[in-house]
């Protein structure tokens, strides 16, 4: 094979003479500047931290910041970070005057900040500051690894806790981007209580009704998460980011054991319920904006017709403008119900609400909402896949959308559990309501549930006192409550989204203190009687509507599928509208008064 | 002057190149994979550097590895070929932030013409004639039969999310367009939730007609004629000759003139190719610009009697054009047939393997580039054209039997081939009457 190797003649040898021609004429032209030796200029390309490739700076640069070979995160300097989130120019350094002390008198602790300083140009491991992100005004905090690993001296400590003060007079919201290996041990006790100080700002702030939104960047640890890191309204973190408490080192050598793959990584901590979601930099600032936005003052609920107002500007939802025509409508769906119901018996009902072609509560929020942005956990155990929850948009007005989440296929069923909650997912759910109710959010539940989760770790983790406190904390919620049942309603675990100011069903939904096969079997004693127990247990919707549990049946011409889903999502939306149109004048204590009103009859 | 060339690619096109530098007394460097190492570029270069593993990705497309072996060997020059990194700007501005000259336009032309939509408002803008159509996407049918009745019938309705024929319709006249924008409209709806629509004239029977430029850093350009290529599979040519029997001389000067206007829009420097298509009425419209030598220049070459890759190398070298417009004199007729190892039989899919025994045909009027040899194994991962025979005639008659009989000389033992299916081609009496259209092999072949 190798038959051609050193045959061929070289150039040199070939073309020797004219090597020298060439030499003269390079020195005969004076002008003829020394060509540049090719070399690489410092800088030119990096290593990429996670994958060791080399990688071209500007397409780094270019990609955010993120690997274009791996996609993996590289670290960024405090200027890079306000560049990729506020506003051209509108940063302005708040606080810069606060003074480093050393209280330890530890050695060479000043000279060291001193160099630091010099290198990063920073004058502490944390930048505070105003700034305005896509025009919405915010304060802004970024820290910055390069300094004593971001430590949490007094400076730090100060700092921090000056900018929620800062923002509560103000009134404004604050994004924190935080990136720490934790307490500084240098400056020994003082440095423990700026994880006090900072935490006792964050109440007074969140007290105010105002957001704060930390997002934890690689890494995030020690008395850094053990305070202000995660006591975010919303929590959010960049992908791959190291976020612990204890450093995996450290735990790995106490327990003697190897840490699992993607130990205190954003995505394990997403899954484990402590953080809200992974946003990726290419879309940080407009989530940061978007969740800003949510959050203003005026999204409150009673502003509705303000909010929609704003809405019909905007050429895309010109859908909605007429409220008479939804009234005529309405009227049209009466007769609807009454046609079918004839036609269907209610175990028909039964089998149409447990059908996998029924559309589940993801789909009919997606069809319902102008955007949602889901939010993950419940910051305590696991992130529930039976629960989903986040804010959504109707017509400018922010809410808080929470569903039961059945799966289209078996995998997926798996991981949702079949629809049934387990506790994490009803203080998932507690928690959004909570928030929802701090930022004036109206909320709506879509229900659709075999029953809440049963087995030996539900009831280790209290199912019962989950859903209860669910029952007690929703009769309590100042803010507009909606819960839409659109397949399944089985018992507490239904109940437990369901404690609202009005209840809408599917007209093929049921809703029942338990299936009629649980029904059949403990007063007959034989599940099998399933069919003629759904007969005589008034679990339709139309029955429910006949006493009162339910104030709107949702006609379905056809039993709900992905394709006539557009419609009736249509109906439930002009339906929303004037829901919300009603609530938006009523002040939060009618609302508590009406939801108390509307259970205590029973 | 360059005193040494890395020729950042593989296969014949390294070894055009490589010979092109040897005849001007440049030192070559080759670069090669994991699987190249026997290939005959790695052999023939005065120095050759592996660069990594098989994969393209890896090797011939890995800008840090190339750029080491510049450094490494001291370059003072790389020449990119076609496909690989020829037309990737962030290349080219890596190489001349490590002072390595880059053999080709600049980044800026390259991004200029790289993006089709900013190509097309520059050539407008020029007066280099364009498919008509819309800008900004219509909605209605309404807006849009008034948009169509200014471009002209037929005309091409087009989803703008559109793919594989689907929200895609031609409408023949004003009588039946609403019925086919609403058609075309609901398909692109269902299929991709998007109702926005694009119009765009119907270029009917079109031949594919590009020019070959050169243009040198003082803004001299000159072209040297047209290259029909309409004879395609799938986008990917399989014959190409010069001149096309569709130009008459005013509309090669026509033409040509328009690709000069094109190519001094963007002030271009280097080779470069200007694509037209040409409808059945001889109107014809700007497509793209290649801003790389191609893989057919050699027909150019033969008809103009001018060595593109060494005028290409002497431009970049700093150099005027050593032709001017008034010294392109075309004679007779070249026609180039690319050879393949690949199966016609079975849906052209690629073969590669061993090559036991190779002849190449020779004699007057005959040019073969290739990179095989005698027991040369031929990779799998890489394009599979292994040969180009390249031939000159008289007229087109003879170029054909030339060819014809040139390709019964060729004798490849090992792989499969294309030849035979090159054969079928030439001995098409639409072929031979010079009745084609891009979608010859289509019409004939399926």
């Amino acid at each position: 094979m190798a038959k051609l190797k050193h045959m061929f003649k070289k150039t040199a040898a070939l073309f020797g003479d004219r090597e020298k021609n060439m030499d003269e004429k390079d020195g005969n032209r004076k002008d003829n500047r020394k060509r540049e030796e090719p070399s690489v200029p410092e800088g030119l390309w990096l290593k990429c931290p996670k994958c060791g490739e080399m990688v071209y700076k500007d397409d780094v640069k270019n990609h955010h910041y993120v690997c274009p070979k791996c996609e993996g995160y590289f670290r960024i300097k405090t200027k890079t970070r306000i560049r990729m989130v506020a506003d051209k120019g509108t940063f302005r350094e708040w606080f810069e005057e606060v003074e480093g002390t050393n209280p330890l008198d530890y050695p060479e602790y000043e000279e060291k900040i001193e160099i630091l300083q010099e290198k990063t140009g920073l004058k502490e491991a944390v930048t505070i500051g105003e700034c305005s992100v896509n025009g919405v005004h915010t304060v802004l905090g970024v820290c910055d690894a390069r300094f004593l690993m971001g430590s949490m001296g007094y400076v730090v400590g100060e700092k921090i806790t000056r900018a929620f003060e800062k923002a509560i007079d103000e009134k404004l919201p604050v994004v924190l981007f935080c990136s720490s290996g934790g307490a500084r041990m240098q400056e020994g006790i003082i440095s423990l209580m700026q994880m006090a100080k900072t935490s006792a700002a964050i109440k007074k702030h969140s007290d105010e009704g105002l957001f704060y939104l930390p997002v934890l960047t690689d890494p995030t640890t020690g008395g850094v998460t053990a305070s202000f890191a995660m006591l975010g309204d919303i929590i959010l973190a960049e992908p791959g980011a190291l976020i612990g408490f204890a450093g995996p080192r450290v735990i790995a050598q106490t327990i003697g054991q190897k840490l699992p793959e993607g130990f205190q990584r954003a995505e394990f901590l997403v899954e484990k319920g402590i953080i809200d979601g992974v946003v990726e930099r290419a879309n940080l600032k407009d989530t940061i904006y978007h969740l800003l936005m949510v959050h203003q003052e005026n999204k409150n609920y009673k502003n509705y017709e303000e909010l929609k107002e704003e809405s019909r500007e905007r050429p895309e939802n010109q859908i909605f403008n007429n409220d008479e025509v939804i009234e005529s409508e309405e009227t049209e769906n009466q007769n609807e119900e009454s046609n079918l119901e004839q036609v269907l018996t209610a175990w028909d009902r039964v089998e149409i609400s447990r059908s996998s072609e029924r559309p589940t509560s993801m789909e009919y929020i997606q069809q319902i909402f102008d955007e949602f942005m889901e939010l993950h956990g419940d910051r305590a155990f696991r992130d529930d896949g039976a629960v989903v929850g986040g804010i959504g948009m109707l017509n400018e007005q922010p809410v808080t959308v929470i569903g039961q989440q059945k799966g289209k296929n078996v995998k997926e069923n798996i991981y949702r559990n079949f629809g049934m909650a387990s506790p994490e997912g009803y203080r998932k759910a507690l928690r959004l309501m909570k928030q929802a109710e701090k930022f004036g959010r109206p909320i709506i539940n879509f229900v659709d549930t075999p029953g809440a989760a049963c087995g030996i770790e539900a009831e280790e983790r209290g199912q019962g006192e989950a859903i209860a406190r669910n029952l007690m904390e929703m009769s309590g919620l100042k803010v507009p409550v909606l819960s839409i049942f659109i397949g399944e309603g089985g018992s507490g675990g239904a109940l437990g989204l369901a404690v609202a100011n009005e209840v809408w069903m599917m007209e093929n939904a049921t809703y029942s203190i338990l299936s009629p096969e649980g029904f059949a079997s403990i007063l007959w004693k034989d599940g099998k009687r399933a069919k003629e127990a759904s007969g005589i247990m008034k679990i339709t919707a139309n029955d429910l509507k006949q006493m009162e549990i339910v104030e709107w049946v949702i006609p379905e011409k056809q039993p709900a599928d992905k394709e006539n889903l557009p419609d009736i999502a249509e109906k439930i939306r002009e339906k929303l509208n004037c829901f919300l149109k009603e609530q938006s004048d009523k002040s939060e204590e009618e609302l508590v008064s009406e939801r108390y009103k509307r259970f205590r009859r029973f | 002057m360059f005193r040494k060339i890395l020729i950042a690619n593989r296969g014949e096109i390294a070894v055009r190149i490589i010979r092109a530098c040897r005849e001007m007394g440049i030192a070559t460097v080759a670069v090669y994979s994991e699987a190249d190492k026997e290939a005959l570029h790695t052999q023939l270069a005065d120095e050759a550097v592996c660069i990594g593993p098989a994969a393209a990705a890896d090797s011939y497309l890995n800008m840090e590895q190339i750029l080491s072996a510049c450094i490494a060997a001291k370059v003072d020059a790389i020449h990119p070929g076609f496909g690989f990194l020829s037309e990737n700007s962030r290349f080219v501005e890596m190489c001349q932030k490590c002072h390595i000259s880059f053999i080709g336009p600049t980044a800026e032309m390259m991004e200029k013409m790289g993006n089709k939509a900013e190509a097309r408002k520059t050539m407008m803008k020029a007066g280099v004639p364009v498919v008509p159509g819309t800008k900004e996407p219509v909605y209605d049918a309404l807006t849009a039969k008034k948009l169509a009745d200014e471009i002209g019938y037929p005309i091409m309705i087009k989803a703008s999310s559109g793919g594989g024929g689907k929200g895609m319709r031609v409408s023949e006249s004003p009588e039946d367009f609403e019925e086919n924008f609403n058609v075309a409209q609901l398909e692109s709806v269902r299929g991709f939730a998007d109702n926005a629509m694009y119009l765009e004239k119907y270029v009917q029977e079109p031949r594919h007609i590009e020019f070959q430029i050169l243009a040198d850093k003082y803004g001299n350009v000159i072209q040297l004629g047209e290259r029909d290529c309409s004879i395609q599979r799938n986008h990917q040519k399989v014959i190409e000759e010069s001149p096309s029997v569709a130009l008459t001389p005013e509309l090669r000067k026509k033409m040509g003139e328009a690709a000069i206007k094109a190519a001094k829009a963007v002030n271009y420097e280097s080779a470069g190719t200007i694509e037209f298509l040409l409808d059945k009425d001889k109107n014809f419209y700007f497509m793209e610009m290649n801003t790389r030598i191609q893989v057919e220049h050699p027909v150019t070459e033969m008809v103009s009697g001018v060595d593109l890759m060494k005028e290409m190398i002497s431009i970049a070298e700093g150099n005027p054009l050593s032709v001017k417009q008034e010294n392109i004199h075309l004679t007779g007729h070249a026609m180039e047939c690319r050879i393949n190892a690949e199966d016609p039989e079975k849906n052209f899919r690629p073969c590669p393997g061993i090559i036991n025994e190779i002849h190449l045909p020779g004699g007057y009027g005959v040019r073969v580039d290739t990179a095989v040899y005698n027991g040369y194994e031929i990779p799998p991962y890489y394009d599979s054209m292994i040969a180009k025979v390249i031939v000159h005639g008289r007229d087109r008659r003879e170029t054909i039997d030339k060819m014809r009989s040139a390709l019964g000389e060729l004798i490849i033992d090992g792989v499969t081939t294309n030849v035979d299916f090159q054969y079928d081609i030439l001995n098409n009496k639409d072929f031979q009457d010079g009745n084609v259209t891009t979608d010859f092999i289509p019409k004939h072949f399926s």
